[in-house]
């Protein structure tokens, strides 16, 4: 770990009058202590932010509000995103675990960083890391790595399970700079890694997540998320999916799919909402949906198998979600 | 008042308390003063060597006192055949594997030490391609039959019936063959606690507080490589966070902290992190193994063949035989082995929990699964119908062996009689149902052994033996044998293990430490009352003075004679002795050679694999074992259960892949699985209670690593049951599942 300045404002101001290119913010610090240790990250200033007043849930007209610093155990287990968006409770419980959800802020959540193994291990070539070095994985360990929204830099999968909840969801995030404060889309917030892997998102130097709106969705109370891993808990999905459905009668109005595990970016599904949409609750339909999910996969030496995973992801999620009605 | 026997109860561990509360100190919580700290410097590539290394920045950073290298060396000897691995650290520049310890730093504090380590530079000389494959490079050489470190049986051996001129033909003139190849990645103990080393020197003396498998046996390594002698070295490790293996030898890290303790003349700690463990402290080794079974229509085992081709790193330690259980476990008029390895450019393998049998184990009893399959044998009825009960290799008889009961007991437990034969059959909505059983075995051996009683004048009771609790419960075993052997209550008597300076004692290797020190304990005890009642005899303040021994009788902690009846204590008090104490050494007997002793098990497993995207949950599991007589109820239980959660990881979770630069690519906790509670179901264990009195007169086996052996197999065993689909590359990932 290297030597880093420390401030602990109490004021979003403050906390942006403290805050540069070179500087880090802490909230429940389950990545960036890690990766400090590791010398992955190396900030010359960490921010904490926990005393700042970016907390509460709300519900309005215009939909749900989740503070950036609400806890993953709070918000998971909150009363109102249970009943309105069982899609995020479920994506917050199915990650981590007890002791780290407790800790864990939403806005760290989506701003958590690649689980590659190299990205992790000083010792292997790393774009994220260190951008020219090259991509380990491509030619390395990848069973665990991306398929979609690869390149030839990059094939880190996004780690946020709660991001795939908010990508279908169309949700937004609210920040603070310098430049004042923006809202900006999710599907828009995340970057591609081209061949900049080292850039994730759109945010600003010293910018800051303020918190997040999901907009209201009536049919959103009808919602999953199904993860997908080698162990039952405690582990990053191989694929997931957040489906919820509109359906009338037994036939799907409307569909909000996404998926994660395979992304390099969480990734939304519209060709398969598409797929689904008129179309009746039935295994046909789902089958016939899932198979836009792979659309433009590409498969590396030993994560062929996620695109027949990811398919039957989705006929699963979306069968348990059609049975449960 | 009858004080009633331990001895086979459910009994909570002594050390129970000071664990929960922290009390306990492991070897990285000794309280030392004055300690600096060690933090290592590892290669970033596989084969070659180093043609600088800069450390000028890391001596210059705050706190830093010393940084070692190859450079900068420090004094170690090469003595081989003790020490986990074959080469001496930093005495030159070669990079046998990547991750090689090639530097040490040593700092004020953990943080300084660390971040100074970061700050090295190393120039490395690339030499070629490391050798990484066990597949490339088979068949290898057959494991030379000294490579145990004693003289075992032959690691290649051929048994034919009268008449039959080859194996080959035994299995081709057999009406049906099962021929399989089986694979498995590295796999890793993961112990709770991580390697930790606090090495202090005083006078030429070293103290060592370590988590070690044999204090004593440490201590000698140790002693060996720093070039002192043994009795200069004290190793004190009362308490060890989970072995497995992986704490018996000394490893390079340890090395190097106690050589630097002694050049700094001041005491150094070195812990290493989590990602180190996987590549210093050892690891299971890559195997590829065939089995061919040759047997009549009806499941009749004419010809048994195992052949394995182990990796054996380039730089030690353990030699893999998986035909261990090949060798026995079931009756056949042909069979053969040969055990092999090939050397590999990689971090050193260890023994892992039932090091051999486990992955043998899987081999030969899914070939029996598939055999049964081709047959149309019920898989327990196939092992009954094959059932030894004299060794097919030696043709000795067991000393005592219920495994058909086991199978009985534990068909009728778990319900096996509801599986359906055909695979794929048994569907519980989106999840298909598979039984599947196989069967465990453990080697049961004993070694010469020394433990002391003492009986004190303040009412209590101290034995002890210079063995290890890795969590076993071993401090518990000496203290219900003691009680049991003295009459006395559990709580009169206190245990001490885990200092190299105590009697001579076993290492907790090979499920031995049971099997040997309770005879020795019983003895000790017997030769404590003896000296007990010679005191009474001479001691003039005693009350029986001048009575003869012969007429002074012990009975639960109390001398009697002529109505007289005085406890051990007011003996003890009166003639003024503080204590009176026994060592007694036990060692086993001509029955050695006589008879096969192996401990027993057989497991029963429900899979659940999802029909849609393939992942395997283990949903029941019974084991019924044969272990002999039982020391401790609760301590039994917790071992086969935790056995057979290492089964269960060894099967569908656990793999630390290869890659082609020799970088063991899953050495984290993030990245290496091991099963989680919500992997785990409930877990029915039973045992049988057959005390082998030829083993010993107390009647006790070993079996700390018994349901390691065979777990695995159930599973995949059940997984094929569930789904139809023959995995025989650990482990059974949903990927292979929905292929």
């Amino acid at each position: 770990m290297r030597a880093y300045d420390f401030a602990a404002p109490r004021s979003v101001r403050s906390a942006l009058d403290k805050a540069d290119a070179g500087s880090a913010y802490l909230a429940g610090g389950t990545t960036l202590v890690d990766l400090m240790k590791l010398e992955v990250m190396t900030p010359s200033r960490v921010v904490d932010i926990n005393r700042l007043p970016l907390r509460g849930v709300s519900l309005d007209r215009e939909g749900l509000h989740i503070g950036a610093l609400d806890r993953m155990s709070d918000v998971a287990e909150h009363r109102l995103v249970r009943t309105h968006y069982p899609v995020i409770s479920r994506a917050l419980e199915l990650g981590a675990s007890p002791q780290l959800r407790n800790m864990a802020s939403i806005g760290g959540n989506l701003l958590q960083r690649s689980r590659c193994g190299y990205f992790r291990d000083l010792s292997t070539p790393c774009n994220k890391r260190e951008p020219g070095s090259g991509c380990t994985a491509l030619e390395g360990q990848n069973r665990t790595h991306a398929i979609l929204g690869t390149s030839d830099a990059c094939v880190a999968t996004h780690p946020s399970d709660l991001a795939v909840a908010l990508i279908a969801l169309d949700a937004a995030v609210h920040l603070n700079g310098s430049g004042g404060p923006r809202t900006v889309p999710l599907a828009d917030f995340y970057l591609l890694p081209g061949q900049t892997p080292h850039l994730e998102n759109t945010l600003r130097p010293g910018e800051l997540i303020t918190g997040i709106t999901v907009p209201a969705l009536r049919w959103a109370v009808n919602s999953t998320y199904l993860k997908i891993r080698d162990r039952a808990s405690y582990e990053f999905g191989l694929t997931s999916a957040a489906v919820a459905l509109n359906v009338r009668g037994t036939t799907i109005v409307e569909a909000r799919v996404a998926v994660g595990g395979v992304g390099t970016r969480p990734w939304r599904l519209h060709a398969v909402e598409h797929a689904l949409a008129g179309r009746p609750l039935t295994a046909a339909t789902y089958e016939q949906a899932a198979e836009h999910a792979t659309d433009g996969a590409r498969p590396l030496r030993h994560n062929a198998f996620k695109i027949p995973l990811l398919r039957r992801t989705l006929v699963r999620a979306l069968t348990e979600l059609g049975d449960a009605r | 008042m009858t004080t009633t026997s331990p001895v086979g109860a459910e009994i909570d561990r002594v050390e129970g308390r000071a664990k929960v509360t922290g009390a306990a100190r492991y070897a990285a919580d000794q309280r030392v003063n004055g300690k600096a700290y060690g933090y290592l410097v590892q290669s970033t590539i596989g084969l070659g060597s180093i043609s600088s290394m800069n450390t000028a920045q890391a001596l210059a950073a705050p706190g830093v006192i010393a940084v070692y290298s190859p450079f900068n060396p420090l004094k170690l000897y090469a003595r081989q055949g003790d020490s986990a691995e074959r080469y001496v650290p930093l005495q030159d520049d070669k990079v046998r594997f990547r991750g090689q310890i090639i530097g040490l730093v040593v700092a004020e504090s953990f943080e300084q030490a660390r971040d100074a380590a970061a700050l090295v530079r190393t120039q490395y000389r690339e030499e070629g391609h490391p050798r990484t494959s066990v597949a490339a490079a088979a068949p290898g050489t057959t494991v030379p039959s000294d490579a145990v470190g004693y003289p075992g049986p032959p690691s290649k051996n051929t048994v034919l019936a009268p008449g039959v001129a080859s194996i080959d033909d035994a299995l081709r003139d057999s009406a049906v063959t099962v021929e399989s190849t089986f694979y498995q990645d590295p796999q890793n103990h993961c112990a709770m606690e991580p390697h930790a080393t606090i090495a202090e020197w005083r006078d030429g003396r070293l103290t060592v507080y370590v988590g070690a498998q044999g204090p004593q046996q440490y201590a000698a390594a140790l002693a060996g490589r720093l070039g002192v002698e043994s009795d200069r070295v004290h190793v004190v490790s009362p308490y060890v966070g989970g072995g497995f293996g992986g704490k018996y030898k000394v490893w390079n890290d340890a090395l190097v902290t106690a050589a630097a303790a002694r050049d700094l003349g001041r005491p150094v700690k070195l812990v290493v992190s989590r990602e180190q463990a996987f590549i210093l402290n050892g690891h299971r080794p890559a195997l590829q193994q065939t089995v061919k079974l040759g047997a009549s229509h009806d499941g009749v085992l004419n010809a048994v063949w195992h052949e394995t081709d182990s990796e054996d790193s380039v730089v030690g330690y353990c030699p893999n035989l998986p035909a261990e259980v090949t060798r026995a476990l079931y009756k056949t008029p042909n069979l053969h082995f040969d055990q092999r390895q090939v050397t590999l450019d990689l971090p050193p393998i260890s023994s892992m929990r039932a090091p051999w049998a486990t992955p043998g184990a899987f081999a030969l009893e899914t070939a029996m699964d598939e055999l049964a399959v081709k047959t149309g044998v019920d898989p327990l009825t196939l092992r009954l119908r094959n059932y030894a009960t004299t060794s097919p290799e030696t043709g000795r008889p067991w000393s005592s062996k219920h495994l058909d009961e086991c199978y009985r007991v534990g068909a009728e437990r778990f319900g096996w009689a509801d599986r359906s034969p055909v695979p794929g059959t048994r569907v519980d909505g989106e999840w298909l149902v598979g039984m599947g059983m196989a069967s465990g075995m453990l080697s049961a051996t004993r070694a010469p052994a020394s433990a002391r009683v003492r009986f004190r004048d303040d009412g209590t009771v101290t034995v002890a033996s210079a063995i290890s609790d890795l969590g076993t419960g071993a401090t518990t075993m000496l203290a219900i044998v003691a009680a049991d052997a003295l009459g006395v209550s559990l709580k009169t008597v206190s245990a001490e293990l885990g200092d190299s300076a105590l009697p001579p004692g076993v290492p907790a290797i090979g499920s031995i430490v049971t099997g040997s020190t309770v005879p020795a304990v019983q003895a000790a005890a017997r030769d404590a009352i003896t000296a007990l009642i010679t005191l009474a005899v001479q001691d003039a303040a005693s009350p029986f003075h001048g009575k003869n021994s012969t007429d002074v009788h012990y009975q639960e902690g109390r001398l009697e004679a002529d109505g007289r009846s005085v406890s051990f204590a007011q003996l003890l008090r009166a003639v003024g002795n503080p204590a009176v104490e026994a060592i007694a050494t036990t060692a086993p007997g001509a029955e050695t050679t006589r008879y096969a002793m192996d401990s027993f098990a057989a497991h029963f497993c429900e899979v659940r694999v999802n029909r849609y995207t393939g992942e395997p949950r283990v949903s029941r599991f019974t084991t019924v074992v044969d272990v002999g007589r039982v020391v401790n109820a609760k301590a039994l239980r917790s071992q086969l259960v935790g056995g057979i959660i290492f089964g269960i990881g060894n099967a569908l979770l656990e793999v630390n892949a290869i890659e082609d630069n020799g970088r063991l690519a899953n050495s984290s906790l993030a990245d290496y699985l091991v099963p989680v509670n919500a992997d785990i179901p409930a877990i029915d264990t039973h045992w049988l209670d057959y005390p082998d009195t030829v083993f010993s007169e107390f009647g006790s086996r070993g079996m700390g690593e018994l349901t390691t052996v065979g777990s695995s197999a159930a599973v995949g065993n059940a997984v094929y049951n569930a789904t139809g689909i023959r995995i025989r590359d650990l482990p059974i990932t949903l990927d292979k599942l929905i292929a």
